[in-house]
């Protein structure tokens, strides 16, 4: 054996130890979903809009909804045009008190050149897409950014924010084509263990919805697809139980109807996605579980001018009953969300073709009595 | 630190393209000397500017195999001992890689980039390619692939492994090499 031989012996040597300490560091992921407190009926019925935002030219798009002590805050992109190099991150706090909910003035939440100074490596952030809340940490969020290219060029970075804008950011690793082609639009999932799963979609060419777990230190541990024969994205993932979840799934392409997946095994693997009954056309949906089979969702119907509706189902999706339609006067309603926030729920979506930005609070009594 | 390590190899790569260019004028020691002063200007006094923010953004995570190839590169133009690849190994890497980004964007329904994340298929793969080495007779690959388990594990960059030992910008160099040998350069 020559010094070239030793010498690759050793490497692997070190290797094989390295590998040890990686598995003993290695922490199993948690397979089992987390699943909130059943939602009942209490109270008086509520349905207010809480915060109308219009921007004179422009856009205000993709609302998210992050939960802070007290309320909420709704955070969106804001600029010329959708992708364009001046675009920013604003947003408004919702507290709620006794005389119900207030909006704050809404601002600048980072921009680009925040971002860009506080990646790690520092680099160049030209615009900004969807974002959602890290729910697995304080005042962080995920963050669709986009460096060069369109959306099919975007990535996801987990940003850190401070008092005055970000602290730190640093982009997901998801793909090795230049870690490019996720974004984000749904909200986390949590699990039994505490951790939260993000909702992530690829882009590019063959698109799917990607589940991305993380280790302790919030950094990418695995992923798992959930794909179909058709450009699956926006997957809007609702815990049923602790192994069953039902995922709805926008197609990219005009089939005009919406898309489901589902996982027994705790989001391990999926099924093909399958083609439903309900319309869409081609927009994301948002929606939250309510315990006992219930969902309530909301999502445009190919109806009208893509009316934006609340629908309910008492049977994990399988069949649904409209609630209302949610702009029945304004064309353009688009991009909700819906999130959970103590004993109400807190719907934002844009609204006049993504000229501003509107959020709904309503409750369970509300959704029983229709 | 993956900032402090980002830099470096901007650096690396930087010198790696003024090399190759200012080669075509230059002796090899000259166009090595250009391409390590424009890539200390850009890394140590234009950090902050386009065109390096840009380059982080459009090429990051660089990993350990691009720079490591850039030096390899330039380290063999100025007379340093490099066992070079095969054409035969080299066709079938471009194959395998491109399979491989092909299977990891969707075309097909295995994910195989996916195994970078985990310790024990990562392991495996390091040992594999230490194996092949010995095999070949080149630490160049099983140097790389330590290398990038080691930064890996401690976290000095990608959370995946193929990050360090993969990287897109191989597909058009391996290209451009297999060109040049059957055109005889």
């Amino acid at each position: 054996m020559g010094a070239l031989h030793l010498g690759i012996l050793a490497l692997a040597l070190v290797s094989v130890v390295v590998s040890g300490y990686a598995v003993w560091r290695d922490k199993p992921l948690e397979w089992r979903f987390s699943l909130p407190a059943a939602v009942a009926p209490v109270g008086a019925p509520v349905f207010e809009r809480v915060f109308d935002y219009s921007v004179s030219e422009g856009v205000a798009h993709a609302p998210a909804i992050l939960l802070e002590e007290g309320g909420a805050r709704i955070v969106w992109f804001e600029g010329s045009a959708e992708a364009q190099p001046d675009v920013d991150i604003h947003s408004v706090e919702l507290t709620r008190g006794p005389d119900g909910w207030q909006a704050g003035e809404s601002a600048a939440y980072f921009t680009r050149d925040d971002l860009g100074a506080a990646m790690e490596p520092r680099q160049l952030v030209v615009t900004l897409g969807n974002v959602v809340e890290n729910e697995a940490r304080e005042a962080s969020v995920y963050a669709t950014v986009v460096s060069v290219g369109g959306w099919a060029m975007a990535s996801v970075a987990e940003v850190e924010m401070g008092a005055d804008g970000p602290v730190s950011a640093r982009k997901l690793n998801l793909s090795p084509f230049l870690n490019r082609s996720h974004l984000v639009k749904s909200p986390m999932v949590g699990y039994a263990d505490g951790s939260h799963a993000l909702p992530a979609y690829f882009e590019m060419g063959g698109t799917h919805g990607t589940l991305v777990r993380f280790d302790e230190a919030g950094r990418v541990r695995d992923t798992r697809r959930i794909a179909g024969p058709a450009k699956m994205i926006q997957t809007m993932i609702v815990p049923l139980d602790e192994r069953r979840a039902v995922a709805f799934l926008r197609d990219f392409d005009r089939s005009d109807r919406l898309w489901v997946s589902r996982t027994e095994d705790g989001g391990q693997s999926w099924s093909v996605a399958e083609r439903t009954e309900m319309a869409n056309p081609s927009a994301p949906v948002a929606a939250v579980g309510l315990g006992d089979g219930r969902i309530v969702m909301v999502a445009n119907d190919l109806e009208g001018a893509g009316d934006l509706r609340l629908l309910a189902s008492d049977d994990e999706g399988a069949s649904w009953r409209v609630l209302t339609v949610v702009e029945p006067d304004a064309a353009g309603a688009r991009y909700p969300m819906l999130r959970r926030v103590g004993d109400q729920f807190l719907l934002t979506y844009s609204h006049d073709n993504k000229r501003g930005i509107r959020a709904v609070v309503f409750n369970a009594t509300w959704v029983a009595a229709q | 630190m993956s900032g402090v390590l980002a830099n470096i190899a901007l650096g690396i790569v930087l010198a790696w393209v003024v090399f190759a260019l200012a080669g075509w004028v230059v002796t090899p020691g000259l166009a090595v000397g250009l391409g390590v002063v424009v890539a200390l200007a850009m890394v140590g006094l234009a950090r902050d500017t386009l065109v390096p923010g840009g380059l982080v953004a459009l090429l990051a995570p660089f990993g350990v195999m691009l720079p490591a190839l850039a030096l390899r590169h330039m380290g063999g133009s100025l007379g340093l001992p490099v066992v070079a690849f095969g054409t035969v190994e080299m066709i079938v890497f471009l194959g395998l890689y491109v399979a491989f980004l092909a299977a990891s964007m969707g075309v097909l329904p295995v994910d195989p980039y996916r195994l970078g994340y985990a310790p024990i298929p990562v392991g495996v793969m390091v040992l594999a390619v230490c194996f092949y080495g010995a095999l070949t007779g080149n630490p160049f690959l099983p140097l790389v692939a330590v290398l990038g388990q080691v930064a890996w594990v401690m976290g000095w960059g990608s959370s995946n492994w193929f990050d360090y030992v993969l990287h897109v910008v191989m597909v058009p160099v391996a290209v451009i090499v297999l060109v040049q040998r059957a055109l005889g350069g």
